[in-house]
C-alpha cells in the first residue's frame, strides 16, 4: 500500500501536529456543548440543581469517573490514533464500537496504528461509525418511540442476536489474529480467564490491561523464542 | 408540572444539536483524513472500502445502543438517554451517574422522574462526571501518542528496514508482534469475558411498593445482583463467529474475492447473531439457558 518510510518524517509530524490542533479545537467545543445542556435543561425548568445533592454524588461519581476515564486514555489512545482518539472520545462507546472499528479497518487496509496511513484509516472508519451511530440512535428514538414502541426490540425472535452482539463481535475480531498470532491469543485469553476464575466480575477496563500485559510479555518472549 | 417536561422541545432542539455536533465533527475528520491518504497514495477503492465495511459493522451495535436508550428512557424520559448516549455515554456510565444521584432522595431507577429539580440534578450529575475523558485528552493525547504509539512503531520501521535487503524472507519482527500483541491483549479481554465472565449491578433494594428501603443511620440499603453471564450460547456465538470469520477469509483468498474482504468481519459478526437466534430457539432450554452464574442471583 504505502511506501517504507522513515519514522515520522517532517511531513508526517507537520500532520499528526494539525490532528491534535484540530482534535483540540473540536474538543474543547464539545466540552462547551456538553456543559450547555444542563445550563439549558436548568433554564427552561427554572430551577437549580441541589447543591446539596451535587456535593455528596459529585465526589463519588467523579472518582469513579475521572479513575476509570484515565485508564481508558491511556489504553486506547496508542490503538485508535489521534483524530480517532478525538472523535471515539467525543461519540462514546468506544470498547463496544469505536475501537473494533478501526482495528477491523485498519487490518483490512493493512496498514499499522500510528502510522499515517493507519491514522487516517482509523479516523474515517470511526467517523464513519460515529455518523452511522447516531443516524440509527435518532431514527430508532423516533420511529420506536412514535411508531413501534421500543418492546419491539425486546422481541423473543431478534433479541438473541442483540444480547449476543459482543461475542459475535470480539469472536471475528479475534478471528483476525488468529492466523498469524494463534499462540498469543490463546495466551492472552487463558490468562484472562483464569483471571475471571478468581474475579469473575472484573471490569472489562481493568481485565483489559492485565491482558494487555500478558499479550506483550508473551509476545515478547515467543519472539525471543522464535515462536512466532 | 408533569413528567412532559423530560420530552420538551428544548430538549429536542439539544438533542436536535448534539447531533450535529457529531456529525459535524465526524465529516471534518472524514474530509480531513480521505484528502491527507489521497495524498499519501492510498487508493480510492481502499477508502470507499473502509467507509462502507465500518458503516456495515456498526449497524448491530448502534442498534443494541438504541436499546439501551430505552432501559434508562422509563426513569428519564426518551430525550436525556438520547443524548446522554450519543455523546460520549454508555450504559454503565448513565446508569451508575443517574443511579447514585437519585440514590441521595432514596429513588430507584425503575421509577420515572417527576420532579423538575430532581431532573435537572442528575443531568448536572451526568455531565460533569463523564466529561472527564474530554479534559484529559487535549493533555495526554499527543503525549501518548508519541510516547507509546510511536515507539511500537519505531521498532516496526527498524526492523522493516533490517529485512529490506531480503524482502523474501518475510520475517516476523518485534514492531509487529509488540502492536499485534496489544490488540491482542484488548480483544482478548473482551473474549474471555464471554467465555466466563459475569456482570452485576449494585442497586436499591426494594421493599413491596418498590420503595428503595432506607436503614436506620440513614443510608440506602443496597443490593448487588447477578445481571449477566457468561454461558454455553456466549461461548457458542463466540466459537460460529470465529469459525465464520476463518471461513469467509479463506473463501476471499482462494476465490481472490479482494472486494469482499472488507466485509468479512462484518459478515461473520451477523452470521454468528443469527446463530444466536437459532441457538435460543432451537436448543433445549436447559441447554441454551445454561449460565455460568446464575443470573438474578444476589452476590
Amino acid at each position: 500500500m504505502a511506501k517504507d518510510k522513515k519514522y515520522m518524517s517532517p511531513r508526517e509530524k507537520d500532520y499528526f501536529d494539525k490532528v491534535h490542533r484540530w482534535g483540540i479545537t473540536w474538543t474543547i467545543g464539545a466540552i462547551l456543548m456538553l456543559l450547555s445542556v444542563p445550563v439549558l435543561v436548568c433554564a427552561k425548568l427554572g430551577v437549580l440543581p441541589d447543591g446539596a445533592a451535587l456535593k455528596q454524588v459529585l465526589p463519588q461519581l467523579m472518582t469513579l469517573y475521572w479513575l476509570t476515564a484515565i485508564a481508558e486514555v491511556i489504553a486506547y489512545v496508542p490503538m485508535l490514533g489521534a483524530g480517532g482518539t478525538y472523535l471515539s472520545f467525543v461519540t462514546g462507546n468506544i470498547s463496544n464500537l469505536k475501537l473494533p472499528v478501526g482495528l477491523n479497518a485498519m487490518n483490512s487496509a493493512k496498514v499499522k496504528a500510528n502510522t499515517e496511513e493507519g491514522e487516517v484509516i482509523a479516523t474515517i472508519a470511526i467517523g464513519v461509525s460515529a455518523i452511522v451511530t447516531t443516524v440509527i440512535i435518532a431514527a430508532g428514538v423516533v420511529i420506536f418511540s412514535l411508531f413501534v414502541g421500543p418492546e419491539v426490540l425486546q422481541a423473543p425472535s431478534i433479541k438473541p442476536a442483540f444480547d449476543y452482539v459482543l461475542p459475535a463481535l470480539f469472536g471475528a475480531l479475534a478471528a483476525s489474529y488468529f492466523e498469524k498470532y494463534w499462540k498469543l491469543v490463546i495466551v492472552a485469553v487463558l490468562v484472562g480467564v483464569i483471571v475471571l476464575i478468581f474475579s469473575p466480575a472484573m471490569g472489562v477496563g481493568t481485565l483489559m490491561f492485565i491482558t494487555i500485559v500478558a499479550a506483550l510479555a508473551a509476545g515478547f518472549g515467543m519472539y525471543k523464542l522464535k515462536w512466532l | 408540572m408533569t413528567g412532559d417536561f423530560k420530552a420538551d422541545k428544548i430538549m429536542f432542539l439539544i438533542a436536535a444539536a448534539v447531533i450535529v455536533f457529531v456529525i459535524a465533527q465526524s465529516v471534518f475528520f472524514i474530509v480531513k483524513s480521505w484528502k491527507r491518504a489521497k495524498e499519501l497514495g492510498i487508493s480510492e477503492s481502499t477508502l470507499k472500502s473502509t467507509v462502507s465495511s465500518s458503516a456495515l459493522f456498526t449497524v448491530a451495535p448502534a442498534i443494541s445502543i438504541l436499546a439501551t436508550v430505552f432501559v434508562l428512557a422509563n426513569a428519564l424520559g426518551i430525550v436525556l438517554p438520547w443524548i446522554r448516549l450519543s455523546v460520549i455515554g454508555n450504559l454503565a456510565y448513565e446508569t451508575t451517574a443517574a443511579q447514585t444521584t437519585l440514590d441521595y432522595w432514596g429513588i430507584a431507577l425503575n421509577k420515572a422522574v417527576e420532579d423538575p429539580q430532581q431532573f435537572a440534578t442528575i443531568t448536572v450529575a451526568m455531565t460533569v462526571g463523564s466529561i472527564a475523558p474530554l479534559i484529559l485528552i487535549p493533555f495526554l493525547c499527543k503525549f501518548l501518542q508519541k510516547k507509546v504509539g510511536f515507539a511500537m512503531n519505531k521498532e516496526s520501521e527498524k526492523d522493516k528496514a533490517e529485512n529490506d535487503g531480503d524482502s523474501s524472507k518475510k520475517k516476523t519482527n518485534l514492531g509487529d508482534v509488540i502492536s499485534a500483541s496489544a490488540f491482542i491483549g484488548i480483544v482478548s479481554a473482551f473474549v474471555a469475558r464471554e467465555i466466563n465472565g459475569r456482570t452485576v449491578a449494585t442497586t436499591n433494594r426494594l421493599d413491596a411498593l418498590g420503595n428503595s428501603i432506607v436503614n436506620a443511620d440513614g443510608t440506602i440499603e443496597k443490593v448487588k445482583n447477578i445481571t449477566g453471564s457468561a454461558g454455553v450460547v456466549s461461548i457458542l456465538v463466540l466459537i460460529c463467529s470465529m469459525i465464520f470469520m476463518t471461513v469467509l477469509t479463506i473463501v476471499c483468498k482462494k476465490f481472490k474475492l479482494s472486494k469482499l474482504e472488507p466485509f468479512i468481519m462484518p459478515i461473520a459478526m451477523f452470521a454468528a447473531m443469527g446463530m444466536a437466534i437459532l441457538f435460543m430457539n432451537v436448543l433445549p432450554e436447559s441447554v441454551s439457558g445454561l449460565t455460568w452464574y446464575e443470573i438474578g442471583a444476589e452476590v
